[in-house]
Parts: structure tokens; sequence; C-alpha cells
């Protein structure tokens, strides 16, 4: 028996620098009965036991209008992402999916949170992201952080030793 | 702005004057479900009880065919059906669009037309239509109709047809379907 799996195809991955804008473009197909304005946004996420968390520092977001129709429509939209650098609070070096949803009013909530959005689409893996720079206040203090963790306790023991001579 | 059409056949009318009915006035058990039902003589229609109420079996029918409908659009709704008997004045068409459900059909908008009947032996083909305007306010579960003819002097045995899930109502809030991410590059 012939089996045959029909997916939509897969995004390519893509490289970008910390700082890049990316422009995200979707289409979709919609019906609705009056003059609606919706809210299309996209972010890079990454995933971990949790689940999945956007980069929020990267949201885009921008208004639609859609017109009313009693047929389907065809619409593309764009909405730019800033890669804001992991230095001002951004993004850091690594891969990240992207996702892209949409939502009516003004909800700000990220698109795994219910309310479901109207529409979302989303993709693992497909920005890779590099150009940060190594010395950031983050990554210091991470390298430093076995050092300090055992002058701690050093200064923690040593009152002991000292007190036990006495 | 277009308006949309929708036919519905509502059969036979008859007097309530016609011959005997096939069926004695009573309980039956429907073969199909195996649902206990009521055939009453006068109406001539088998009913079940749901909620308490009696409804009239197999006059809401599937929709051969669905009609996509938004506010401010109209629906043209077109019926047929024979009639054979006395003359008839002042029956009444009646149309309806609403919800239909386990407790019956909730009317959401409705329209009459009133019409005579002619002195018929055999069987005449009458035909009528009525026009709706989908209002703003419209539900998107507004998706089933039904038509009947009644009423009248001397009153016609009611004749209803109705089709569920006839109209495929687009509403205030959007259905978005396709919904993909094309492309995404650096600009």
């Amino acid at each position: 028996m012939l089996e045959v799996n029909l997916a939509p195809l897969a995004l390519t991955t893509g490289n970008f620098a910390a700082g890049d804008t990316v422009r995200v473009t979707v289409s979709f197909q919609y019906r609705v009965g009056v003059d609606t304005s919706l809210t299309l946004r996209a972010a890079p996420y990454y995933a971990n036991l949790f689940g999945k968390h956007l980069v929020s520092a990267c949201v885009g977001q921008t208004d639609l209008l859609l017109e009313p129709s009693s047929e389907a429509v065809e619409k593309t939209a764009a909405v730019d992402i800033v890669l804001t650098p992991g230095s001002l609070g951004g993004i850091e070096n690594g891969t990240y999916g992207l996702v892209v949803w949409l939502r009516s009013g003004n909800s700000t909530a990220d698109p795994w949170t219910l309310p479901s959005p109207l529409a979302r689409a989303e993709q693992d893996n497909v920005l890779v992201v590099s150009g940060n720079s190594g010395g950031g206040i983050t990554d210091t203090f991470s390298s430093m952080m076995p050092m300090l963790m055992l002058v701690m306790m050093l200064g923690m023991v040593g009152p002991l030793l000292s007190g036990g001579e006495e | 702005m277009e308006t949309k059409t929708l036919e519905l056949n509502l059969g036979g009318v008859r007097p309530l004057q016609a011959p005997p009915q096939e069926y004695a006035p009573g309980w039956y058990v429907d073969p199909e479900s195996g649902q206990p039902v009521y055939y009453d003589g006068e109406t001539r229609t088998f009913y079940t009880l749901s909620g308490g109420i009696y409804i009239p079996l197999g006059y809401m029918n599937p929709a051969p065919n669905q009609v996509t409908l938004g506010p401010g659009e109209r629906l043209k709704v077109s019926i047929s059906y024979k009639y054979a008997g006395p003359a008839v004045s002042g029956a009444t068409e009646r149309f309806c669009v609403g919800v239909y459900g386990a407790f019956g059909f909730t009317e959401k908008i409705i329209g009459t037309n009133t019409r005579s009947l002619s002195q018929s032996t055999t069987p005449l083909t009458y035909t009528s239509e009525y026009t709706f305007t989908i209002p703003t306010g419209v539900g998107t579960d507004w998706d089933d109709l039904y038509c009947k003819v009644s009423g009248g002097s001397p009153s016609v045995n009611e004749s209803i047809f109705g089709y569920e899930n006839a109209l495929l109502i687009t509403g205030k809030d959007p259905t978005i379907s396709e919904f993909k991410i094309t492309d995404f590059v650096k600009v």
C-alpha cells in the first residue's frame, strides 16, 4: 500500500548577526464579516524542559486590517524583528526557532498562552544567531562563578579553622 | 450587492380535509433510531419528545450545499410546493434562519409571505421566495433554515422543510486558515 504524507515545506535555516533586522513574511486566508484589526507578531524562541520561551526583547509586531469578505481572501503580510544584541538584554548567540502569530485586540500574550491566538506558525531551529561579543557582563560573571564560589567557601571555612587553633 | 440563493422543495401541501392518513394516531418505534415516536393524525406527522417538546421528525435535512454569507449580504430563499384541494386564502409561507439543535429550532430571522391557493383537483406547483438581509450582529451558528406553509382559510396542513448547516456565516470574528511563514530575510 502506498502512503503519502503531505507536510508544509520546512523553512531553510538562516544565519544572522546580533543587531540584524529580520523581515518575516507570512501568508494566510481569511473570512470576516466586518472591518477587523489584528496584530501580527513574530519572535525568536528557544525551548527547554519547561516549554517554549520567546526572546521577549526581539518581538516584532505590525497591525493588519482585514476588510470584510464572506469568501476566503488570500493575504500576505510582513513583520520585522530586531535581533537586539545580548549585551543590551536581547538575544544570545545560538540557534532559535521562529514563531509568528495573530491576535485581535491589544493582547500581548505569548503565542502559547490561552486563549490561543487566531493563528500561529512556528518552526524550530531556523535562526542561527552569532556576532555577540564574548566580553559582556553576563559572560564575565558566568566565567568567574566557580572561582567566586571557591572564595566564598574558603571565607566560610577560614574562621572555623582559625577558631579551632585558638 | 450580490444576492445569494438557496432553494427548497417543500413537497406537497394538503388541505386539512385530506383523505385519512396511512397510520393510526399513536405511538410507534422509529426503526432507524429505535426511539419511541408519536404519530399525530391531524398533522400527519411523526413526533419525538425532546426536552418536553414534541418535535416533528424528519423536517430538517442535510443541506446539499452551503451558501457563504456575511453581515449586510442578502440571501434569497426560494421554495416550491404543490397543492391540490379547495381554494385557500391567506395561507402563510414562513421563512426562518436560525439555530437547530436538540431542543428544536431557535428562530433568529423571520420572513413571511401571504398568498392564496387556487382550487384544483390535481396538484398545482407554487413557487415563492423571500430575501433576507443578514444583520451585523449575525451569529456564526445561524447556519440552519426552514420554510413552511400553513394556515389560511380553510387552513392547509402545515408543510415544513429545512436544511441543517445550509449557511456558512462569516461573523465579526475572523476565520483564519493556511497561516504559514513563507520567508524570512535580513533587511
